[in-house]
């Protein structure tokens, strides 16, 4: 189980003028500023549950992560895992965590991926018949074997990413934590990933934490989502209850030259808003009140253009909305 | 224990593993090595050459003596080469760059796994040209050898290694306070480069520093000076100038362990 009790970090960084004149006042000034990047974060999670945590780029994810497998010192409160502090005991901790971070690689980036395994399975002392039997699954279900035997520094991101994937569960940690592993793939590669994800919590009941941009990995992995902004939790729930007040919101974009009246589009009782924005018509509309039907068969009929693309809200927008809600005091 | 060994001789392997994969660097390296080395033995020659007597507290120094200390200095800093080239990447960059997060995350001491990731087989070209330098000089200068004497020069070698490898973890741990301390080691590890030279020729304020602040006077010039000229002082015979080293030895890696140990705590990663 993962506790996180009021957890804050925030980093003192000191005053620095711009130019050359200011970065030498700096070295003899003793101001600083501090940015809390975490502040205040309590949540508890399960075992075998796969979590969402989501929050634009420079919400506090990757610090609470950081902090959740034992890298960073929280300023206060504390972390966690089945009663242990990471950052205290980060050696008895680091046998049941596996961490990938998608910007980073872990490997060894000069040598064959097989030789990394090798050191990997003496440095967390697994057994060769537990070592034959998750490389069988990591290979079926990671394909890894085509480059097995390539220098890390030679793979292509996706062959990278899953990879580094394979490197983090090898020990079977009982936690895995996740930052933006679908980033920068391709849609192929990004299927394998979350099939991998989803079989490793089925068969051997790993918990998750899983950080991420993409609207698909959520929709596809997570029971449960935590959204993060400015540091706090704005959202802690199912992913179910927040679509039904943000997900089914659609926007749809026509190709717009001033060509088509499109007052008519008040005949939807105030629930559709539209925008012109690049030349282009943005329908938006919330797909519970709304059938997405009626939407489309307006745009057929009114627009005569079969010329248009349907996209989902994406994860910014929810939290704008959301912030928007909280300005408002409404609740969420 | 049987686990750290193992796994120690693995880390090395995949070291060596990543060496060969870059075996023109290697060879472009091994090859500068040589040329440096040939080119300061050089300017000693013509230096030591071009001055009639290279004398310090009465003691006159041949060509071949300085020869022989200018070799010996380079055994100890050999050893240190081989097992610890990677807290220079620690000092300059790893800290900075954030390419230490991996290490905080298994298992292991993270001292033990900077010490396993880098063999570094530079390292046997100073011992090489060093020990050529000791055999070569050694046959032309009058040495009166005896069982303490070689003891001496061999715990100089492995337990001045064992200094200099602390001081290099006290200064490159630096760096997880400071984001960096690369210029710092340098600055502190060009201090060796002092004891090529006899350590008499030095102002009073140096020869102070070598001794007492970096002992690398205690582990390459007091020995060599033991071994042409007697004893440097007279309870300086070449057992409790063993002892010395050995206590120092011990001191320094007391103290970098301990300093280490606090300034891991202050890592704090990069930003993405």
């Amino acid at each position: 189980m993962i506790e996180l009790i009021h957890l804050t970090k925030s980093f003192k960084k000191p005053v620095r003028k711009p130019g050359i004149i200011g970065m030498f006042t700096s070295l003899f000034s003793r101001k600083y500023t501090v940015t809390t990047a975490v502040n205040d974060i309590s949540f508890k999670i399960n075992d075998g549950e796969i979590v969402g945590y989501i929050g634009a780029n420079g919400a506090g994810k990757s610090t609470t992560i950081k902090m959740m497998c034992g890298i960073l010192n929280p300023t206060s409160g504390k972390v966690l895992l089945n009663g242990v502090e990471p950052y205290k005991k980060r050696r008895e901790i680091a046998k049941s965590v596996g961490v990938v971070f998608g910007q980073k690689t872990q490997l060894w980036w000069d040598i064959p991926l097989i030789e990394s395994f090798v050191v990997l399975k003496e440095m967390y002392q697994i057994s060769d018949q537990d070592y034959e039997e998750r490389m069988e699954f990591l290979k079926s279900t990671l394909g890894i074997s085509e480059f097995l035997h390539q220098p890390v520094r030679t793979l292509s991101l996706g062959q990278r990413m899953r990879a580094d994937l394979a490197a983090a569960w090898l020990h079977n940690p009982s936690i895995l934590f996740l930052d933006e592993p679908t980033i920068g793939l391709d849609v192929l590669v990004k299927e394998k990933i979350r099939q991998a994800i989803k079989t490793m919590n089925n068969k051997y009941h790993t918990t998750v934490i899983l950080t991420t941009h993409d609207m698909e990995d959520i929709e596809n992995l997570c029971s449960r989502i935590i959204l993060i902004e400015k540091g706090g939790i704005i959202y802690d729930g199912s992913l179910k209850d927040i679509k039904h007040k943000f997900g089914d919101a659609k926007t749809i974009s026509v190709p717009y030259f001033g060509d088509y009246d499109i007052t008519s589009l008040d005949d939807f009782n105030q629930k559709v808003k539209y925008e012109l924005k690049d030349e282009h018509l943005l329908i938006k509309f919330n797909a519970g009140q709304v059938p997405l039907e009626n939407i489309v068969n307006y745009v057929f009929h009114h627009l005569h253009t079969q010329d248009f693309v349907i996209s989902d809200i994406n994860i910014e927008d929810i939290v704008k909305e959301i912030l928007a809600k909280e300005e408002n005091h409404e609740k969420i | 224990m049987g686990h750290y060994i193992k796994l120690y001789f693995l880390c090395i392997k995949r070291s060596i593993i990543a060496k060969l994969e870059y075996k023109k660097d290697t060879l472009i390296a091994l090859f500068s090595f040589v040329i440096a080395n040939l080119c300061s033995i050089l300017s000693i020659y013509f230096l030591v050459n071009s001055i009639p007597a290279l004398s310090e507290n009465g003691n006159n120094w041949s060509i071949y003596q300085i020869g022989f200390l200018y070799g010996f200095s380079m055994i100890p800093v050999g050893i240190d080469h081989l097992f610890s080239d990677e807290f220079w990447l620690v000092a300059y960059r790893r800290v900075r760059n954030g390419t230490l997060d991996p290490v905080f995350l298994r298992p292991a001491p993270i001292m033990f796994q900077i010490f396993a990731e880098t063999f570094q087989p530079e390292g046997f070209g100073e011992l090489i040209v060093g020990t050529a330098m000791l055999i070569l000089c050694g046959f032309n200068t009058s040495i009166n050898w005896s069982f303490p004497l070689i003891f001496m020069l061999i715990v100089a070698s492995i337990f001045g290694a064992i200094i200099i490898t602390s001081l290099k973890i006290i200064f490159s741990g630096l760096a997880f306070v400071f984001k960096t301390s690369g210029p710092l080691l340098q600055v502190v590890y060009n201090f060796i480069s002092y004891t090529k030279y006899p350590i008499g020729i030095y102002p009073y304020f140096l020869r102070a520093m070598l001794i007492f602040i970096f002992p690398f006077g205690i582990i390459i010039s007091y020995p060599i000076q033991t071994l042409f000229f007697g004893n440097v002082y007279s309870w300086l015979n070449p057992w409790t100038l063993s002892l010395i080293i050995v206590v120092v030895a011990i001191l320094f890696f007391f103290i970098a362990i301990v300093s280490w140990s606090l300034c891991v705590k202050k890592y704090e990663s990069t930003g993405s």
